[in-house]
């Protein structure tokens, strides 16, 4: 996975900055957080597509990782082990705002109903723009085809496609067994297929 | 045993053995449309790679800025609040000391009280009174006046003698 460093940084071990930063050095914590931060910030715009809210969740998210670091015991990747925090933080935000919304945004139960695991390709009946999309109307039905997924969908799609990670690390992300990441990864690849269809095949 | 979604997405990553791969694709009702629905799936990825993978984070020195900022805000916060936990017991225990020195210093003092001395006149008196063989009827009151507080009244009776220096104080 690449990781945003400079030649120098690179030279420094990311084990190395995680034990200084939990020996209370803040100066290796802002390396990894230089390292980290635009895949954090770009993972949480996909989840939540909202700019000050992905800034504000980032923010909590290395926040919280700082005052935890004392915890990683160095079995998994600091990049897993932050991104758990990462998914967490921001699948907690998702749940609370539907709460506050009364529920209604995502409904998996609806999505399962609607989709046929056999179902053939076929391409949408809507009527194709004339001309190619502007990229900004892309982006609005990317958005709002993701937003119609469950945090936890969201959470796998974009993990897998995204920042290509293994079942496994993406199962470790979300403390969740590799069956249930497959499984999610099939409605979510379903549900974002019959929405994007038409945007995919044509753009 | 797998489900079908789970051998689904195996085989859409490709991540099926060989073994596997023939047996699943044997158990598709029609593989050239699952093939078709593998394409489309790869597409898929491929396309929100590419529409979603260039995301830029703006102000990012501020941003790291920030984050130190709420680190050493936590930092002050946590000190503080170890601070409040510290004065806390030694808010009681200076209580309890203080508590303590007063019921030993109350102890001591109410000790070391002896009441007024006693005027030798009364002391006769009750000696007097004491005596049942040269008083035996002898009852002596001592009260104070109801309608003057001030005074205080010595009744006697029944004594034989009153001491020789009686005078009224």
């Amino acid at each position: 996975m690449e990781t945003e460093t400079t030649p120098a940084q690179a030279d420094v071990s990311e084990l190395d900055l995680v034990r200084r930063c939990q020996a209370g050095q803040t100066d290796a914590f802002d390396q990894l957080v230089t390292r980290y931060r635009t895949r954090v910030f770009a993972m949480i715009y996909n989840m939540v597509h909202n700019e000050q809210d992905a800034w504000d969740l980032a923010q909590e998210s290395f926040v919280k990782a700082w005052k935890s670091i004392g915890r990683f015991k160095g079995k998994s990747s600091f990049y897993t082990w932050i991104y758990r925090i990462v998914m967490n933080v921001t699948i907690d935000w998702l749940r609370k705002r539907q709460i506050k919304a009364g529920g209604a945004e995502f409904d998996d139960a609806i999505q399962l109903k609607e989709i046929d695991p056999a179902s053939k390709t076929v391409p949408k009946a809507d009527p194709l723009p004339h001309q190619r999309m502007e990229q900004k109307e892309v982006r609005d039905r990317i958005d709002h085809a993701i937003s119609q997924l469950s945090p936890e969908h969201r959470a796998v799609i974009l993990m897998k496609e995204i920042e290509e990670m293994q079942y496994h690390e993406i199962a470790e992300t979300l403390g969740c067994s590799i069956g249930t990441v497959m499984s999610r990864l099939f409605y979510a690849r379903k549900k974002l297929q019959n929405s994007l269809r038409d945007v995919y095949e044509n753009v | 045993m797998k489900t079908f979604e789970e051998k689904w997405t195996a085989w859409l990553d490709e991540k099926l053995s060989d073994k596997e791969l023939a047996e699943f694709e044997a158990s598709l009702p029609d593989l050239a449309a699952a093939q078709a629905e593998k394409r489309g799936a790869r597409k898929l990825g491929a396309f929100l790679k590419e529409q979603l993978g260039a995301q830029i984070l703006g102000n990012e020195e501020f941003f790291n800025h920030q984050i130190h900022e709420r680190i050493a805000r936590d930092k002050e916060d946590r000190h503080r609040s170890r601070s409040i936990r510290w004065t806390i017991p030694r808010l009681v225990w200076a209580g309890a000391t203080a508590l303590a020195l007063f019921l030993v210093t109350t102890v001591v003092l109410m000790t070391q009280h002896q009441p007024g001395e006693q005027s030798e006149y009364l002391t006769q008196i009750l000696n007097s009174r004491v005596d049942p063989a040269a008083n035996p009827n002898a009852t002596i009151y001592i009260f104070e006046s109801k309608n003057d507080n001030k005074v205080t009244v010595l009744w006697t009776e029944g004594l034989q003698s009153l001491p020789a220096d009686y005078a009224a104080k």
